[in-house]
């Protein structure tokens, strides 16, 4: 309030009557600049509560501690407005001129130029997300431009991961989830927390630094980098280039796990993969244990098969072996088994001429030795008489009577007695 | 690239290695003599990788800020 009692000194009554009465001469009350102003600037405060304004941005100019200075007008009028750091460090980007927004905050004076202002807390482009579009349309370009958006530098995930690094709120709901879909998909895994804030100023660096220390670390075989859901002004940080710049410096693959309510954000359009929310990212990270663990079982005799069949292989194939071998051998031992054949056949021949030869001729001289053989002659009726000491006897005077002799005839021998007197010359042929 | 403790191969090396044995006994002419070797390493791997992924325990970490761990409990919902 003023010096002597406040606004109404100025009212119109009373000023009026200052002018009408010309005397005695009274000394008007006068002002100084700096009374009138506060006076004015208490007057607007008190006056006219914090209000959106809609219009035009003209000029606009950041200060280098971070103040921005800049007009809204319409087609008729302008207003003076600041923004001031604290606030305007909250802005995705600077507004450009002539876009259309609304402003929310305070009119009020600027006592030392006397101007009447707005001091603007929050602005909103009008239109689908406004500034943040802007602002994610921005650095998607700069970063598309540097060949972080490629879809070759992504790196793969690995398959059987045993340490899971997450960047997160250690009080969120996202590492609650993560640590839940673990415990029961990978239970052999290990976490490994890098806390960060998510949301606020400077949040988008901090995820950057938690990061940074994960991925120097070493320990990790794959991170995830998430929040839950939240407003698009809450997952601002994700939008932000310090934590883009950290995800693609990341030799370590990384999982991006923005809650769902946006749609993409700049961190998962750089990071090797994208999830929908944290639990998702935590399932497409770990392999199902179940799954796993039964497949591992089952090797032993998946690789038992294997030998079976080599041995198999190596069965069929000496087999196979043999008989190509024996096949080969037939081929080149033909001709001269066939030569040889010949020779045999005609060896045989021989062999068998020559033994009929001397069949016949055999048989010819066995012929011819029966007819000398005396047996033929005793077959014929003759008989051979011999002493027991074997003396042929061939002539009368040989035989005396009582004279006992052998009497061989064609089958056998007769015992026989001389019993009378022989007569010499009868019965002679 | 990444050590895990350290101490011996880790497991995502002994699955690969484990798949990359076992695709080759199922795809390939492997000699017997191969196989059985094959075999033996593979078994091996199966042995070792049951005993990790046989850990119920989830471990949380937490890196503080000076690079060491600090064991951390977390309560599910």
């Amino acid at each position: 309030m003023s010096e002597d009692g406040g606004i109404d000194s100025f009212g119109g009554d009373e000023a009026n009557t200052a002018e009408v009465i010309s005397d005695p001469p009274v000394v008007p009350k006068v002002w100084s600049i700096t009374q009138v102003n506060r006076a004015v600037k208490e007057m607007l405060e008190s006056s006219i509560d914090a209000l959106w304004i809609g219009g035009e941005v003209g000029q606009w100019t950041r200060s280098r501690p971070g103040h921005c200075y800049f007009t809204l007008k319409d087609e008729q009028a302008e207003l003076r407005a600041v923004m001031f750091a604290r606030d305007a460090s909250l802005l995705p980007t600077d507004p450009e001129q002539g876009m259309r927004v609304r402003c929310f905050g305070d009119l009020t004076l600027y006592e030392r130029r006397g101007n009447y202002q707005m001091i603007v807390r929050r602005i909103e482009a009008e239109g689908e997300d406004g500034l943040w579009r802007k602002a994610f349309e921005k650095l998607k370009a700069r970063l598309a431009g540097e060949g972080f958006l490629a879809a070759e530098r992504k790196l793969s995930l690995p398959a059987y991961p045993e340490v899971v690094g997450v960047v997160t709120s250690p009080t969120g709901a996202a590492l609650r989830d993560i640590v839940t879909v673990l415990r029961r998909r990978a239970p052999w895994s290990r976490i490994v927390l890098s806390p960060s804030r998510v949301q606020g100023e400077g949040a988008s660096e901090e995820l950057a630094k938690a990061l940074d220390r994960l991925v120097e670390s070493k320990v990790p075989d794959v991170i995830i980098v998430g929040r839950g859901g939240g407003s698009l002004e809450d997952l601002w940080a994700f939008n932000e280039e310090a934590l883009a710049r950290a995800i693609v410096a990341s030799p370590i693959p990384i999982v991006s796990a923005v809650g769902h309510e946006v749609d993409v954000t700049i961190s998962d359009l750089v990071a090797d993969l994208r999830a929908p929310t944290p639990s998702a990212a935590a399932e497409l990270v770990v392999p199902d244990g179940v799954l796993l663990l039964s497949s591992v079982r089952a090797a032993p005799l998946r690789l038992s098969r294997g030998v079976r069949r080599a041995a198999e292989r190596r069965r069929a194939r000496v087999t196979d072996r043999m008989r190509v071998l024996s096949r080969t051998m037939e081929r080149s031992i033909r001709p001269a088994r066939q030569a040889v054949g010949m020779d045999f056949e005609r060896l045989e021949r021989s062999i068998q001429q020559s033994l009929e030869q001397k069949r016949a001729s055999f048989s010819m001289l066995s012929g011819r030795l029966e007819a000398l053989s005396p047996l033929a002659t005793l077959a014929r009726g003759y008989s051979v008489a011999r002493t027991s000491e074997g003396t042929v006897l061939r002539r009368v005077t040989d035989f005396h009577p009582g004279l006992q002799f052998d009497l061989k005839v064609t089958d056998g021998t007769v015992e026989a007695n001389a019993v009378g007197p022989v007569k010499p010359g009868r019965e002679e042929r | 690239m990444i050590e895990g403790d350290g101490n011996k191969v880790g497991l995502e090396k002994r699955l690969e290695r484990l798949e990359a044995i076992i695709d080759r006994m199922e795809s390939e002419d492997v000699a017997l003599d191969e196989a059985l070797q094959l075999f033996e390493e593979g078994v091996g791997h199966v042995r070792e990788a049951e005993q990790v992924l046989a850990e119920t325990e989830l471990r949380v970490e937490e890196l503080l800020a000076g690079g060491e761990m600090l064991e951390r409990e977390i309560e599910e919902e």
